[in-house]
């Protein structure tokens, strides 16, 4: 509370003091006092004028300057009406009320919100897990009638996939924690399942796939580890360059296992490089006509977050490589003997 | 004896097309239309495994799974769109031997079928892959010829297990490069061409040479 500001605010009640005082000095020396005797009495008035107001300044500052720091350490503000006391000022008690009416507004507002968005991600989850089954359909058609040109259908199918699969885990990483198990996983298969979800992309544009060594096994969860490789290979696919070549390979460095995922495709600017993981950037190359959306990897490291694994990038010019790091657990590693 | 394999899905497109593929694929292959009697189908077709959809009009995959269970060990495969891990859970409590998400691969749905049918009812002898003479022994990598033995790598024995298995027929040389690849062998063209030469070099070797007939523009025979 600024203190101009209230000498401001009680400036009624000085003039009507200094009123006051005047009419008080007025009638004494029409009275026929001694001018000292009615100066005393003034400079009386005036300091007790002057304590009642600082006092009275010191103890509303304290008080309000107390809710002020409660306020500020509050992390959801609008629940201050919670716990803060009920005043006693009849004036204070109606801010009060409307701080209370404020904050239920609010309360019944941010629920709405919560439902709505509750219902949302029901439905988009709904909605993936019901348009999967035309996909499967689509894709058992096509095997039965393989020619060139349902292998070209085949290879749209599998971007399709890989778009609804962004979708959900995009609506899932959320609440990650509800939906993952760790278990043990030989880092091969999931690299050949991953693989597997990309084959006719990955024979459309003449991929070289090399896989060297990733017979280890990690803890983690399955179907998000599969999930991020289908991110990171589907780039190697969209930026890919001539006689491109996609090369996984997992080694042990210091207590983690990790999984390099690198190509042979256009490359990462130096420049972007450091931004590569966040929301809705796109990039130099993104720009230029491939269409990109800054959603894949932003999703990767999220996820890559939630789950205990380090990501990380790296390109020279030509070729990116990404880097999986898993833990290797030490509790885990101790049962195994 | 072929294998019976029974499909419990409500879409009637996927319904047909399974049955396609796995009629294909060696397989005698029923499919539950009335899902009021779901139960007495099954007992009726008696197949050796089950591929049963979660999400069913009236009772859903998982209480038919447990239905089948009272009565049954025979491998039951969930299919379902949903990949959660509840229901992963659910099926794995229930007795479901594999869970496959939609759109599932059809080669991995294949093999893991393979895989649980090997598992359940084991069949004494192994396959023998003949013709004209040649035999291929898949376990020891080699082909004979008229006691003459060549040794196989990997990529090659796939490739003649291929060849053999549609002998008589033409096999482009997209199926192969799919082939290899639903077998995790991640061949391109011209490494199959490579291959290709090798293996005639070898059979040649013990005297099967032209035993490999290149179709112009269309692929291999045998």
């Amino acid at each position: 509370m600024s203190g101009k500001q209230y000498l401001k605010n009680q400036l009624p009640v000085v003039l009507i003091n200094l009123l006051g005082m005047l009419a008080l000095a007025l009638f004494l020396i029409a009275g026929d006092q001694p001018i000292q005797t009615v100066l005393f009495i003034l400079v009386v008035w005036w300091i007790v004028l002057a304590l009642s107001l600082s006092a009275f300044y010191f103890s509303r500052n304290k008080y309000l300057k107390k809710l002020l720091d409660m306020a500020e350490q509050l992390e959801e503000r609008y629940l201050l009406p919670e716990i803060m006391q009920a005043p006693e000022r009849a004036d204070d008690q109606v801010f009060y009320r409307m701080m209370k009416m404020a904050e239920k507004s609010m309360l019944e507002r941010i629920g709405e919100v919560q439902r709505e968005r509750r219902e949302y991600k029901e439905y988009i989850e709904q909605w993936i897990h019901e348009v999967k089954t035309p996909i499967t359909a689509m894709k058992l058609l096509c095997e039965n009638h393989r020619s060139l040109f349902f292998r070209e259908v085949l290879a749209e199918l599998e971007k399709i996939n890989q778009y609804t699969e962004q979708a959900l885990y995009y609506a899932r990483s959320e609440h990650a924690e509800k939906d993952y198990s760790v278990r043990e996983v030989n880092l091969c298969d999931v690299v050949h399942s991953a693989i597997a979800d990309h084959k006719y992309l990955l024979r459309q544009s003449n991929m070289t796939v090399e896989i060297d060594e990733i017979e280890t096994k990690v803890y983690t969860d399955e179907k998000w580890v599969r999930f991020i490789l289908n991110q990171i290979i589907g780039n190697a696919i969209k930026y890919c360059a001539e006689q491109p070549v996609l090369h996984f390979e997992a080694s042990k460095t210091n207590g983690k296992i990790v999984l390099s995922v690198s190509d042979n495709g256009i490359g990462i600017p130096q420049s972007d490089l450091p931004r590569i993981f966040e929301k809705g950037f796109t990039g130099q190359n993104g720009r230029t006509g491939k269409n990109s959306t800054g959603i894949g990897l932003y999703l990767c490291k999220r996820l890559c977050d939630k789950l205990g694994i380090g990501i990380t990038a790296d390109s020279e010019n030509r070729g990116t490589t990404i880097f999986l790091s898993f833990q290797m657990n030490d509790f885990i590693i101790g049962v195994q003997g | 004896m072929k294998k019976r394999i029974l499909i419990i899905e409500d879409d009637s497109t996927i319904r047909t097309q399974l049955k396609t593929l796995l009629a294909g694929n060696g397989y005698e292959v029923f499919a539950v239309t009335d899902f009021s009697q779901t139960i007495e189908q099954l007992k009726e077709a008696a197949p050796h495994l089950v591929i049963l959809d979660i999400k069913l009009p009236g009772n859903n995959g998982f209480e038919i799974c447990a239905q089948i269970r009272t009565f049954s060990d025979l491998p039951i495969v969930f299919v379902t769109g949903s990949n959660t891990d509840m229901d992963e859970l659910n099926s794995i409590m229930l007795g479901g031997d594999a869970f496959i998400t939609k759109p599932y691969n059809p080669a991995i749905l294949l093999a893991k079928i393979a895989a649980l049918l090997k598992k359940s009812c084991p069949s004494p002898q192994t396959e023998i892959f003949m013709w004209k003479e040649a035999v291929l022994h898949l376990e020891s990598s080699t082909i004979e010829y008229k006691g003459q033995k060549a040794e196989l790598t990997k990529n090659e024995l796939k490739i003649l297990y291929y060849l053999f298995k549609n002998a008589g027929k033409i096999c482009s040389r997209n199926d192969i490069v799919d082939f290899l690849w639903d077998n995790q062998l991640y061949v391109d063209d011209n490494a199959l061409s490579v291959n290709m030469t090798r293996i005639r070099d070898k059979l040649e070797a013990i005297g099967l040479a032209d035993f490999i007939k290149t179709k112009h523009r269309q692929g291999y025979i045998l």
